[in-house]
């Protein structure tokens, strides 16, 4: 029973995903997206009709930062800090110019974290990295470079973009989708359009009041 | 390289050691406790600044929304170490022990966002809530204390016992004094 659960939580590929800022965002928000939607279901305090609304706003608000982490923020910032990198550390522009993207770089260094014997006859590495890196990843015997700095850079990018996406920008989109997504699956009643003389009249209330 | 490494600006130099940090050691706690912190100010300041809500909707969402992150960074941060505590404990193995519990710790913060943080939300956030929203209408109503007078003061009926009524049958009936002086209306 010990040794399945120690192979797991010792295994590479989830270290890939712990370590990478971006993808654990990706997987906590998910998580969220299921549970607090899920423990309002479950709230006995408040009304049946209340806990579906409740759950369906939420649920749609961390969808919309899902949405928008994935597709926005993750490739403008992880990108963006990878090309601007080289131009402030000028003395790492060469370590930034061997690779081509943050992926190819994560590849490289998901290969680059096993040992001499696993990656020797690894064909893989030959089909993602450029055979220069290739070459070096087949013949290093002690532990390759890891470029610390790189790795760092994207992770920076990665986190600053999190914050912002997820912190500042979410809040304003899914202000905007929400409401009408509850109206389109009727959990909302539809926006009433009132008349100039209603308005008038509000006026008029809230003045006297 | 020591020589291009000290034509850096000093920011850049600080930045750099940063970046090197991370990428050594970027731990699973640090974007999800960076992102519950500015969240935490922004979410309920965006409520806040909302012109199509009612006041104290907006309030309510907003003392919501900051509680919610407030509970949400302790959590992770518990959560988090706890998990790496116990790999630490599990596995003796000091590279395999350090691998672990960077592992166990992402799994410590996905726990927390899963169960952790929406049940610790649901226990504490409506006592909470309720309390700050008794204090705050206890407040309103001693800084008006006309309003609480008035509220105090109200239109009760006050039932007297009436048997109909009672004149005594023989009046006394001063015939001098109804001649003396200046007299208004008859009698």
């Amino acid at each position: 029973m010990i040794n399945p659960i120690t192979s797991f939580i010792t295994s590479n590929p989830l270290s890939t995903i712990a370590q990478s800022t971006s993808t654990s965002v990706t997987i906590e928000t998910t998580m969220k997206a299921i549970g607090r939607p899920g423990f309002i279901l479950i709230d006995n305090n408040i009304s049946t009709d209340t806990k579906k609304y409740a759950a369906a706003k939420e649920f749609l608000y961390q969808a919309t930062c899902l949405l928008l982490y994935a597709t926005i923020v993750v490739p403008l910032f992880k990108n963006g800090a990878f090309k601007l990198a080289p131009k402030i550390f000028k003395h790492r522009a060469e370590e930034f110019s061997q690779f081509a993207n943050p992926k190819q770089f994560a590849e490289y260094r998901k290969y680059a974290k096993l040992p001499y014997e696993d990656r020797v006859n690894n064909t893989k590495i030959d089909k993602v990295l450029p055979p220069k890196l290739a070459k070096y990843l087949h013949t290093a015997k002690e532990t390759p470079e890891q470029y610390d700095t790189i790795k760092g850079t994207i992770e920076a990018g990665s986190l600053l973009g999190s914050v912002i996406g997820l912190a500042i920008l979410a809040p304003q989109v899914s202000h905007a989708i929400i409401h009408p997504a509850l109206r389109l699956i009727g959990m909302e009643e539809p926006k009433k359009h009132h008349s100039s003389n209603e308005k008038i009249s509000e006026k008029q209330i809230n003045i006297t009041v | 390289m020591g020589n291009v490494t000290q034509n850096i600006k000093p920011w850049a130099q600080k930045l750099e050691n940063f970046c090197i940090k991370l990428g050594k050691n970027n731990k699973a706690t640090y974007p999800v406790m960076a992102i519950a912190f500015v969240k935490g100010i922004c979410r309920p300041a965006f409520t806040m600044m909302d012109k199509t809500e009612k006041p104290d909707t907006k309030k309510y969402t907003a003392l919501r929304e900051g509680l919610t992150e407030l509970i949400a960074i302790p959590t992770y941060l518990v959560c988090g170490e706890a998990s790496a505590w116990i790999a630490k404990k599990l596995i003796k193995d000091p590279v395999e022990s350090a691998k672990a519990s960077k592992n166990l710790m992402f799994i410590g913060v996905c726990g927390a966002a899963l169960f952790a943080i929406p049940a610790l939300c649901s226990v504490a956030i409506n006592p909470i809530v309720k309390k700050f929203l008794k204090e705050k209408k206890e407040k309103e109503l001693a800084a008006r204390p006309e309003e609480k007078h008035n509220s105090v003061l109200q239109f009760k009926p006050v039932l007297i016992p009436f048997n109909g009524t009672k004149r005594p049958l023989n009046t006394p009936y001063n015939n001098t004094s109804a001649r003396i002086g200046m007299k208004v209306g008859g009698v």
